[in-house]
Order: structure tokens, then sequence, then C-alpha cells
């Protein structure tokens, strides 16, 4: 067996339809079965797993794995995580009730991204990719608003700097407030901004608040 | 209209795969098998870095 890793999970009957369940202590890893030949990067793979990891989101929260982490087998799963169980126990059992939430939104003057031929050095077009991506900034009065109508309602937030051509808002909410966030959302579309307000996600932003 | 709603929800959904979560250490793959390969393996690489340098900074 071989197989991309989706996510963590606290219990067995969270992971359902086309994912199979790989025993991790008493957790449990979500993934996609792959044949042992066939590279992570295949594009196709790319979009099933992508699929898959949304019939996930129906069910339950999990902890996010980021794309390309592959496993053998339940012995290899315990080699490449067993470390990780007992963080990963605690904050699933804290963070059950609740879903991400992520609001993207235009930079209002978007920084030119770094273009790598005018750099001598990875280094330099990696510090030049950084600075563009923290030089991003948002309509005052849109961020505003959003920290006014949206922020209040979540348990937890996070403005992040993504790209050099936005910024995103991550949050935590409740559960049971996710219509109320979706109703502060709708409201922004009064401003002449572009954004994106996406989710439920997972745990994907807000699981490294213990490190 | 549909068809772009679903175009731009999988968009979304592949970027919250490739940019979001735990990174387990070590884990990150590039195939150099052809261009596309390579193409998304560097996507993924880049992702990484930036990840990395925002934790770095946090700290």
């Amino acid at each position: 067996m071989r197989a991309v890793v989706i996510g963590a999970h606290r219990h067995r009957d969270d992971i359902r339809d086309d994912a199979i369940a790989i025993p991790l202590a008493d957790l449990f890893l979500s993934g996609v079965e792959i044949a042992e030949q066939q590279p992570v990067s295949d594009r196709q793979l790319l979009v099933r797993v992508s699929r898959i990891r949304a019939q996930l989101l129906e069910r339950a929260t999990f902890i996010a794995i980021r794309y390309g982490f592959v496993i053998a087998n339940e012995s290899d799963a315990m080699a490449k995580c067993g470390a990780q169980v007992e963080r990963w126990r605690r904050l699933l059992d804290e963070h059950r009730d609740e879903v991400e939430l992520t609001l993207k939104v235009a930079a209002a003057a978007p920084l030119p991204r770094p273009n790598r031929t005018d750099f001598g050095s990875g280094a330099d077009y990696l510090r030049a990719l950084h600075a563009a991506t923290q030089g991003a900034a948002i309509d005052e009065s849109f961020r505003a608003a959003v920290d006014a109508q949206l922020v209040p309602l979540a348990n937890q937030h996070r403005w992040i700097h993504r790209d050099n051509a936005s910024m995103e808002l991550a949050l935590l909410v409740a559960r049971e407030r996710v219509a109320d966030v979706n109703v502060a959302g709708a409201k922004l579309k009064s401003f002449d901004v572009p954004f994106l307000f996406s989710g439920p996600w997972p745990l994907e932003v807000f699981i490294d608040d213990h490190e | 209209m549909a068809d772009n709603d679903e175009e731009l929800s999988l968009l979304e959904a592949l970027d919250h795969l490739l940019d979001r979560g735990v990174v387990i250490s070590g884990e990150a793959v590039i195939s150099i098998g052809d261009v596309d390969l390579l193409y998304l393996g560097l996507n993924i690489v880049l992702a990484n870095v930036d990840a990395i340098i925002r934790t770095a900074n946090k700290r």
C-alpha cells in the first residue's frame, strides 16, 4: 500500500466516502491510495485528492496535512507521525466543534511580483518575494469593516500576508456560528473591493498555536 | 456562471491543499519526470519556503 495523507482525525467514523483510514495510535489518518510508482505531482491525482478532501470537510473537523506527505503502511505512519499524536489528539478534542473560514482580499495597490531573472542568487530572490508579500495592504475602510463585523464572531482570527496581491483573514469559528459569519460576510459586498470568502475548512492555520 | 463557480471552488480547494496545514518534515516530494511534474513540484517547494519564512518571522 502507498497513500497520500489528507488529514489527522480523532474518530474512524469521520473518514468516509473515497478516503481510506490508516490507524495512528488512537487517531486515524485519512488518505488516498496510490499506485507504487505514481508520482504525487501527477495533476489528476492532485485534483482527485482535492475532491476527496472536500468530501471530508462535510463530515468533521480534522488537522490538515499539507499535500505531498506519503506513507507506506501503518508502521510507517507511526514512525513519521508518532511524535505528533499527543498534540494532535489535544487539538482535535479542543477544536472538535470549530471550523476555519477564509477571507481573501485583493490588495489596494498590488506590489509587482519579483522576477527571478533580476536576482543573482536564489536567497536574494526569496527575500524580495517575501518583502513583496509582506508589503501588500488592503483598503483600510474594508479592513475596519471586517474587523468590526466578522472578527467578533470568531473564537480566534489571524490576518496573514499570503502573496504580493492579497491579504487573508483566517477565522476559527464555532460550527453553530458559521451561518452568522456567512451573513456578515455577504454584507461586505457593499464595498468596491474584490474578495473571496470561503470555507468551512479543516484546522489549517490555527494548529500551530501551541508550538 | 455555474462552471465559473465550480472552477473557482476547485482552485480554492487546490490552494488550501498545497499551501495550508501541517508540513511533515522532509516529506515534500519533487518528481522530475517530465515538465508537468517538475512544475508542480516547484510550486510545492515555493509554498513551503514561504511558510517557513512566515513561521520564522512569527517566532
